[in-house]
């Protein structure tokens, strides 16, 4: 136990610049992830069936394939594709955005459909364009039902973060491996980074509890 | 007689192997009022539902103002501005205040002011007794003024025809009364107007004529008089002795 506490002591600033990292890393993730599940999401609702077909694959490849692999083949593949230099970072966050996105659009399509088919038909009954019908009346209300499911992604990303540290980005994980790598007390060092994880989950999934009741009492 | 501003030829509409609409052809006057009576699951709402396109119709055309709608190249969303539609179930817009489920499809779609369109909004919610809800929310109205907004909702889009399916079956009898005085007034400002009901006193009062549909089709029609004291059909008889 005391050393545990002498290495939080000598290397807080370490596991705090990878918490900064995993929240950091997290947000992006989720936010470029809800980006891209909102489009992927609606090209799924469309009824062009092309385009329905590409993203139902896509989906269907995020979902049955490893994360741990998917972040590998973005950090080859990525930096061949794009005419521009990209950090190992930019390729992880990419990835696993990427991966997000694909749970987000299901995330986005299930609180779409949550909302009464009653608001569609009236909201097109008084000549509200399709794009007008989305933005004004259904995605509004859907907004309900897709935040607290977005914040659990959060949650889960942040879990979903450490396997960056496979290509040391610089979160949580990276921290407890350089602290690990310099002190040799690798159970220790690593149950701080645990003790960090889980008081920043516990902390989130609250959050998420008063986000919940404040939209449940707008209702 | 004046002109028909809306008129169907042989609508067909199957959900699946259920055919639903068997084959309506009918036509609506400017300045109308119809009412459509008849045994649940009998295609009344579906009907309604085709003639804005809420459905689309399998088989048949639908002219308004002798243009057919069902022609794929029209804009459904200009054709939908001049059909108001008002539902049983109001669904109003729980998002927005009243004033704002008013205006929001004018300033929108019509790019009117959002000034002129407060203003007719209100002007709207006052002859309906809600102008004094206009910054609350919807789910602080009652069934009838939910209604209520859902109509005034409809007309601030200045609609040709009005199409109402069964606008006091969901609401509590107390409520009823305020609902179709609503729509009575209306129907004396020479809207045309379609209305599936189960309120068959108040059918009787202010159409000019009623539609028997059943099983699909229209199985009777005739004025209110005809309807309600000699039905001949004997699908009408049997129907009008069960809800009478
Ligand atoms: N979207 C749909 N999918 C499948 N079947 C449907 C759909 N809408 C309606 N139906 C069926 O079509 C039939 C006619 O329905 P419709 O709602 O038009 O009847 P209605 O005359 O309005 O009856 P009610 O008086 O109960 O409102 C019913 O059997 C109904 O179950
Ligand atoms: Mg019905």
């Amino acid at each position: 136990m005391d050393k545990i506490i002498k290495i939080w002591l000598k290397y807080y600033p370490v596991y705090l610049s990878g918490l900064w990292g995993t929240l950091w890393i997290s947000a992006v993730t989720v936010l470029l992830g809800a980006m891209l599940g909102m489009v992927v999401a609606l090209i799924r609702m469309s009824h062009t069936k092309v385009l329905k077909g590409i993203t139902d694959l896509f989906v269907e490849i995020l979902r049955g394939t490893p994360i741990l692999l998917q972040l590998y083949f973005f950090w080859i593949a990525l930096p061949k594709i794009v005419p521009f230099e990209l950090s190992d970072t930019q390729c992880i966050v990419a990835a696993l955005a990427v991966n997000a996105s694909a749970f987000i659009s299901e995330i986005i399509r299930a609180g779409i459909g949550a909302v009464d088919k009653g608001q569609w038909e009236a909201a097109r009954s008084i000549g509200l364009s399709e794009t007008h019908v989305m933005t004004r009346v259904i995605l509004p209300q859907a907004v309900k039902n897709i935040l607290p499911a977005l914040c659990n992604e959060f949650i889960a990303t942040v879990k979903g973060t450490s396997l960056a540290s496979v290509f040391f980005v610089g979160e949580l994980m990276t921290s407890y491996k350089t602290v690990q790598s310099a002190t040799f007390l690798a159970l220790q060092s690593l149950v701080i980074a645990g003790m960090i994880y889980f008081a920043l989950n516990y902390v989130l999934s609250r959050l998420l509890r008063v986000i919940e009741r404040r939209l449940m009492v707008s209702d | 007689m004046t002109e028909p501003i809306l008129q169907t030829r042989n609508l067909k509409k199957n959900f699946g192997k259920l055919e639903v609409l068997k084959g309506i052809s009918v036509d609506i006057r400017k300045g109308e009022v119809v009412s459509i009576i008849g045994p649940s699951g009998g295609g009344k709402s579906t009907f309604l539902r085709c003639l804005n396109l809420l459905e689309i119709p399998d088989e048949g055309q639908i002219f308004y103002q002798g243009q057919d709608i069902t022609d794929k190249k029209l804009k459904i969303t200009k054709y939908r501005q001049g059909i108001g539609m008002v539902f049983q179930h109001f669904n109003v817009f729980p998002n927005m205040t009243v004033l704002e489920n008013v205006t929001l499809a004018p300033t929108l779609e019509k790019k009117v002011p959002a000034e002129q369109a407060k203003e007719e909004a209100m002007a709207l919610l006052t002859r309906v007794g809600l102008a004094d809800k206009a910054d609350e929310y919807p789910r602080k109205l009652s069934g009838g003024q939910k209604q209520r907004l859902a109509i005034v909702r409809a007309l601030a889009m200045k609609p040709e025809v009005m199409l109402f399916d069964e606008p006091t079956s969901a609401l509590d009898p107390e409520m009823v009364k305020e609902v179709l005085n609503v729509i009575r007034e209306l129907t004396r400002s020479g809207m045309t107007i379609l209305i599936v009901t189960h309120e068959m006193g108040f059918a009787r009062e202010v159409s000019d004529r009623v539609l028997f549909i059943c099983d699909g089709v229209i199985k009777e029609e005739g004025t209110p008089e005809q309807i309600f004291t000699c039905p001949h059909e004997p699908e009408t008889i049997k129907f009008l002795s069960m809800v009478l």
